[in-house]
């Protein structure tokens, strides 16, 4: 049937994109992919009275700036997935991406909808943790950085200040002897994660583990990051027993819901059964020098 | 009374330029379906899951339930009707009739366009990255087999340059 | 002459071929007009306003606002229906049958009974002043008490859902054969289990949809997504019109699988359009459709089953509850079909069934694709496969040794009388599978699991069904078929152009074919029960028959040869010794001797009257298709998750019309299956329905499907032309069983309770602390 009738603004720059919110106050909603936007319209869970299109904002780019990976927020998730720069740079983006929805939502959905989306089952948001991302804000107050796991509030709420637009997002660029997975588990192919596990791990040349990130999504009203998992293997060597060890640590450390489609305890389990099986794959190819 | 905005777009439509005027808030599938008269796209769920709204847009296969029409200006829109010919059907489609791909045709449209669009990206998909490439298309009457032994076939004559 | 041995003189140019449908080529060239592709000048849109709550009362309705809103033209309530209440028959059918008769409120008066049961109706002039003259209409409600499980329903104190009809109880059968207390005391083992099933959607890609208007002469006629046109007649009865001032259009379905069986928007655009005299469109949306639209009957089912240590089976002791929601729709004929053929496709001498359907405050269910009879294939087929184990029996073996045979009789007392293929498709899906193949990884387990199953075809004999059919030729030769049967995109309208042609001599892209108009075709009854290729499949043929001795008559004089010795081929009549006379020249001479160049036909099905089941008298069904599936599965120990990676479908269908239909029928209802045993779920808390989107109503994508390998068999005794049998539904009843006996064998996990989400088998496997989140029955593993 489609959204019920909205004034509709374009914006072409992120001041008129800010300006155009502040004014249309709490009735107005972002535009991006609308991967998210428009079914909630089409259901009627939102209706807002305007709608600020920031397609044509000029955050579509994609560069290196020396250690980091600097994307704007409007950057599509079927870049993420296909793009060589994005696989070779950032490849945990690149994995988490290929899991977002199907086809379609990836033509369109982009990476700041995503997490100022803030759904506590999507991929994205729990790869920002993991990767240590950085998030450019701007609004009506300017432009501020705010750290990823600051950024999630709670169940689709985030920091973003009324009128305020997530432009940009920075991520550091794979260093060598790291390795990442993501693993996912979903009833169905494509649909948001019961339990998704995002790992990221460097090893030092004595072949322990000089950085590690594990970041969850599924457990909680927002991603969060594993860090009795990260202790565990920080400065270790990380062999079975130890990465089993950071896997239930992990488990230990969430307190997920219990909803129609999975118990509390069946979350907990999968929690150790991902994080297990993402810090493996991700050990393996730090130890291939990332290159699996 | 909500308000509303008229917007003026301009888009190519299986190659004939449509100049329109609509209301921003109406879709994609709603501007095909209810003012141009394009029937092959279908409503299955207004969600963007089901896959039988699909066309592609610019190729790329988007959910035009999801594609506000405000959007359109200057795109290109491809419908399942846009691969057909002077009504005389496109490889790919003659592939699902010959391989029993079609049973109720509500999926086909979404079926079709979407691997029409991935193959032009991947010709060598296999198989099993064909059933990837498909399983945002939902169908309930075949099981899929006959669908990817349809998909498979035309992958293959195309590869051998038929 | 038969129609085999027809086929075998013509040479089986059409008939057996995989032959690409018409209809198929209509949809890809999108020249299909389904039921929402439909404009007509003037037309409204209409909308149902549907009860938040599945208990309540109506205090007050109050349309006013609603009515004063500009554009909007119509907004009914139950007053203003003129005998909102009806007694709906079995659908499409002429035969009363007592128990069968069920109640229903088009719009609901002073209660409603399930979350979404319509309340009103408004027709505007466009979609956005339809939702907004929704919105106007006021509704106070008083929330009442409501029961949401069939035992609490049957408590003395439960809430009463129909307060007139004095107990939750819909309706029962029993059926009492031999003794069961002596043959258990024989049994030398004895395997109990408990088996639940869940509420699934039909879910099928087209939503509901239709548009109505009152033609120039004054007939109300409904263009609709209907599996069943014979709905005219209700449609008149609400409106108090003759039934000849209706007429119903079927559309060619995106999917029906039972949920378009009963009325969906008919009436109500009946209503509209007779209101406003103006064409109306209605369009349910998916969530609409996924709240209210009726649902498959979830099955409690008790088994005791005893055999003796050489796998005879001596005694079954079945109890059955099912769901039927908040109105009877086909409740008690569904009920009837599980406990028809609850025991199974085997010979056991000694049966008790008890069986019950009872009324909740959860969505009405009704018909959907197995219908019974597939709900009790998860139960005995799994009590087979507890007896095997037992045994220490192979599971092929343990099903053939029990496999009923022609001449032998169902528990209920009738007596089969065509060919019982268990044995073979048990063997024949068994020995697909194929060599068995290692695990993939460490961490998972393979299993294989068999399952069995027979599912009736054509409706029951007690509605003594039949359908029409003519059949004509063209002067120019080109064949015409009018029937009205409504296709739901399996192939039924071009099966018949398949008969026709192969009757005829004609290439099957020289019929035309006019399908599922109660105005202008000829009655075919409903596109239900795996009846239509039997029905009007048996129509067609007779028609075409008679049409083709009629001018093969003429022929004869012509050629100055016996009609018998006569072929038609490529326009051409042949007789033995070469000479030909070309069809035109037939049909002129026809015409000018006043011969008719068409026919009319009716098959009249098996008829037979009511019987007690209890005393074990007789004949329920006409006949049965037997199937076995045979599973290969794929566990994750860690997560619990099941993949199935093999899968192979055997069925006897008699003889395949068109084999490349009969696989895709095969492929689709197996893969529905595996939804069924592995993702679907209607979830409802207290008949709040939680699962009213495609988000959150998961059936299987293309990734959860198997490549199911159809085994097609081939026996020749069905009672459709040809001596075909229906495949409809038949694929549908054995996948959860097979995929529950693969589980056990795989990690020795016995699952009684649909569907099998990971967290089940996970829970088994590492016994989780805290609780499952189930339907609120807790999860038993019996």
């Amino acid at each position: 049937m489609g959204p019920r009738p909205f004034r509709y603004e374009r914006a072409t720059s992120v001041a008129e994109a800010v300006e155009r919110l502040r004014r249309g106050g709490p009735g107005a909603k972002v535009l991006a992919g609308g991967q998210s936007l428009v079914p909630m319209m089409n259901l009627r869970l939102v209706e807002p009275e305007r709608v600020v299109d920031i397609n044509d904002l000029p955050l579509a780019h994609l560069r290196r700036e020396d250690g980091v990976l600097v994307l704007g927020a409007l950057v599509r998730h079927h870049t993420l997935e296909e793009s060589e720069d994005v696989r070779a740079l950032c490849p945990l983006l690149s994995e988490a991406a290929a899991w977002v929805g199907n086809a379609r939502v990836r033509s369109l959905g982009t990476l700041g909808g995503s997490l100022a989306h803030a759904d506590p089952a999507a991929e994205l948001p729990m790869a920002s943790l993991a990767l240590d991302a950085e998030l450019v804000l701007e609004g009506p107050e300017g432009r501020r950085t705010v750290q990823a796991p600051e950024f999630f509030r709670g169940s689709l709420a985030t920091a973003l200040e009324p009128a305020e637009l997530v432009t940009e997002v920075r991520v550091p660029v794979r260093e060598p002897g790291e390795g990442w997975a993501v693993e996912e588990f979903a009833l169905r192919y494509g649909d948001f994660a019961l339990v998704a596990a995002a790992a990221r791990v460097r090893l030092d040349r004595d072949g322990r583990v000089a950085h590690a990130r594990v970041a969850l999504a599924g457990v909680g009203a927002t991603p969060v990051r594993a860090r009795g998992a990260e202790d565990r293997l920080t400065g270790e060597l990380p062999d079975p027993d130890r990465v089993e060890g950071a896997a239930r640590a992990a488990a230990e450390g969430v307190e997920p819901e219990s909803d129609p489609h999975a118990s509390a305890g069946y979350r907990r389990h999968l929690t150790y059964v991902l994080t297990r099986r993402a810090l493996e794959r991700a050990l393996n190819r730090a130890r291939e020098g990332g290159l699996l | 009374m909500r308000e509303r905005t008229r917007v003026s777009i301009s888009f190519e439509l299986n190659g004939t330029h449509r100049h329109l005027e609509v209301d921003a808030h109406r879709t994609l599938l709603s501007v095909l379906r209810d003012q141009l008269g394009t029937l092959d796209v279908k409503e299955g769920c207004d969600e963007g899951v089901c896959g039988t709204c699909t066309v592609l847009l610019d190729g790329r296969p988007v959910s035009s339930c999801l594609v506000l029409a405000a959007r359109l200006d200057g795109a290109r829109v491809t419908t399942m009707a846009g691969l057909s010919a002077d009504g005389r059907p496109h490889p790919l489609q003659e592939a699902f009739v010959r391989h029993g791909a079609v049973q109720c045709g509500f999926c086909t449209p979404g079926m079709v366009l979407t691997a029409y669009a991935y193959l032009r990206q991947h010709p060598a998909a296999t198989r099993e990255e064909l059933r990837r490439a498909l399983a945002g298309n939902l169908c309930r009457c075949t099981g899929y087999a006959k669908i990817l032994d349809a998909v498979e076939a035309y992958a293959r004559e195309v590869s051998l340059g038929r | 002459m038969g129609a085999r041995e027809l086929a075998e003189r013509t040479g089986w140019r059409v008939v057996g071929k995989p032959i690409p449908r018409h209809d198929a080529w209509d949809k890809v060239l999108a020249r299909t007009a389904y039921a929402a592709d439909w404009e007509m000048p003037g037309m409204l849109v209409g909308k149902v306003l549907r009860s938040p709550y599945p208990s309540a009362r109506i205090l007050r309705l109050d349309t006013t606002r609603a009515r004063s809103l500009p554009g909007v033209a119509a907004v009914l309530t139950a007053r203003d229906v003129p005998r909102n209440t009806l007694w709906t028959d079995v659908p499409g059918q002429t035969t009363e049958v007592g128990p069968l008769r069920a109640k229903l409120h088009v719009l609901a008066e002073d209660r409603v009974r399930y979350q979404g049961e319509p309340v009103a109706l408004v027709a505007a002039e466009s979609e956005e002043t339809a939702e907004e003259a929704l919105r106007a209409i006021e509704v106070d409600y008083e929330p009442l008490p409501g029961v949401f499980d069939p035992l609490d329903a049957l408590a003395p104190d439960a809430p009463l859902v129909h307060p007139d009809s004095g107990s939750n109880l819909l309706a029962r059968w029993n059926v009492q054969t031999g003794d069961v207390a002596s043959g258990f005391a024989r049994a030398e083992v004895v395997v109990e289990g408990t088996y639940r099933t869940q509420f699934v959607d039909h879910a099928y890609l087209e939503p509901e949809a239709g548009v109505a208007w009152v033609d120039a002469d004054g007939v109300l006629t409904i263009r609709v997504a209907t599996q069943v046109i014979e709905h005219f007649r209700d449609v008149a009865e609400v409106l108090g019109l003759p039934h000849n001032k209706v007429r119903v259009i079927g559309t060619y379905l995106g999917g029906g699988f039972g949920g378009k069986e009963d009325v969906t928007v008919e009436v109500f655009l009946g209503l509209l359009a007779w209101s406003t005299r103006r064409p109306v469109k209605m369009v349910w949306s998916r969530q609409e459709s996924l709240l209210a639209r009726s649902k498959r009957h979830p099955f409690v089912m008790r088994y005791r089953t005893g055999a003796l240590r050489t796998g005879e089976l001596v005694a079954q002791e079945v109890e059955l509850v099912a769901d039927a929601g908040a109105y009877a729709f086909l409740s008690a004929l569904v009920l009837l079909y599980a406990t028809t053929v609850a025991c199974g496709p085997y010979r056991v001498p000694n049966v008790s069934v008890q069986a019950r359907t009872v009324y909740t405050n959860n969505p009405p269910t009704s018909a959907m694709r197995g219908f019974g009879a597939m709900q009790v294939v998860f139960a005995y087929e799994q009590q087979m496969d507890r007896l095997a184990r037992a045994l220490g029996m192979d599971p092929v073996e343990l099903r053939v040794r029990n496999a009923l045979r022609k001449g032998d009789r169902l528990p209920i007392g009738q007596v089969l009388e065509t060919h019982v293929a268990i044995p073979e498709v048990a063997r024949r899906a068994w020995e697909t599978l194929g060599p068995p193949q290692p695990p993939s990884a460490p961490h998972l387990r393979v299993g294989r699991g068999l399952a069995c199953n027979l599912q009736p075809y054509g409706r029951i004999v007690w509605l003594h069904d039949w359908a029409s059919a003519w059949v004509g030729f063209e002067m120019d030769g080109s064949v015409v078929v009018r029937t009205g049967v409504p296709d739901v995109g399996a192939g039924q309208a071009s099966s018949l152009c398949q008969i026709a042609a192969e009757v005829l001599g004609v290439p099957v892209d020289r019929v035309t074919i006019h399908v599922s108009d109660s105005a202008l075709t000829p009655l075919a009854g409903t596109t239900t029960a795996t009846r239509q290729l039997m029905m009007s499949g048996n129509a067609v043929l007779r028609a075409a028959s008679e049409l083709r001795d009629q001018v093969l008559r003429v022929a004869a004089q012509l050629l100055e040869t016996p009609a018998a010795d006569l072929q038609v081929e490529d326009g051409q009549v042949r007789a033995p010794d070469g000479r030909t006379v070309p069809m035109v020249r037939v049909l002129r001479e026809c015409a000018r001797a006043g011969v008719p160049r068409s026919a009319f036909a009716t098959y009249h099905a098996p008829a037979g009257d009511p019987i007690d089941l209890e005393r074990g008298g007789g004949r329920v069904f006409p006949d049965f298709t037997y199937g076995a599936h045979a599973a290969e599965v794929e566990v994750d120990t860690e997560t619990g998750a099941v993949r199935v990676r093999r899968y192979v479908a055997c069925h006897d269908v008699g003889q395949a019309i068109n084999p490349q239909s009969v696989e895709g029928q095969i492929q689709g209802g197996a893969v529905m299956g595996l939804g069924y045993a592995l993702l679907e779920k209607v979830a409802l808390d207290r008949g709040n329905n939680l699962t009213t989107t495609f988000a959150t109503y998961l059936i299987p994508t293309s990734m959860e499907a198997p490549d199911v390998v159809p085994v097609v068999l081939e026996s020749g005794e069905g009672m459709g032309p040809f001596g075909a049998r229906g495949i409809g539904e038949p694929p549908v009843g054995p996948p959860a069983a097979a995929v529950a006996n693969a589980i056990y064998d795989a990690v020795g996990v016995r699952v009684t309770e649909l569907p099998v989400w990971p967290e089940t088998v996970a829970r088994a496997i590492h016994g989780l602390e805290g609780s499952p989140k189930t339907q609120g029955e807790g999860g038993h593993h019996a």
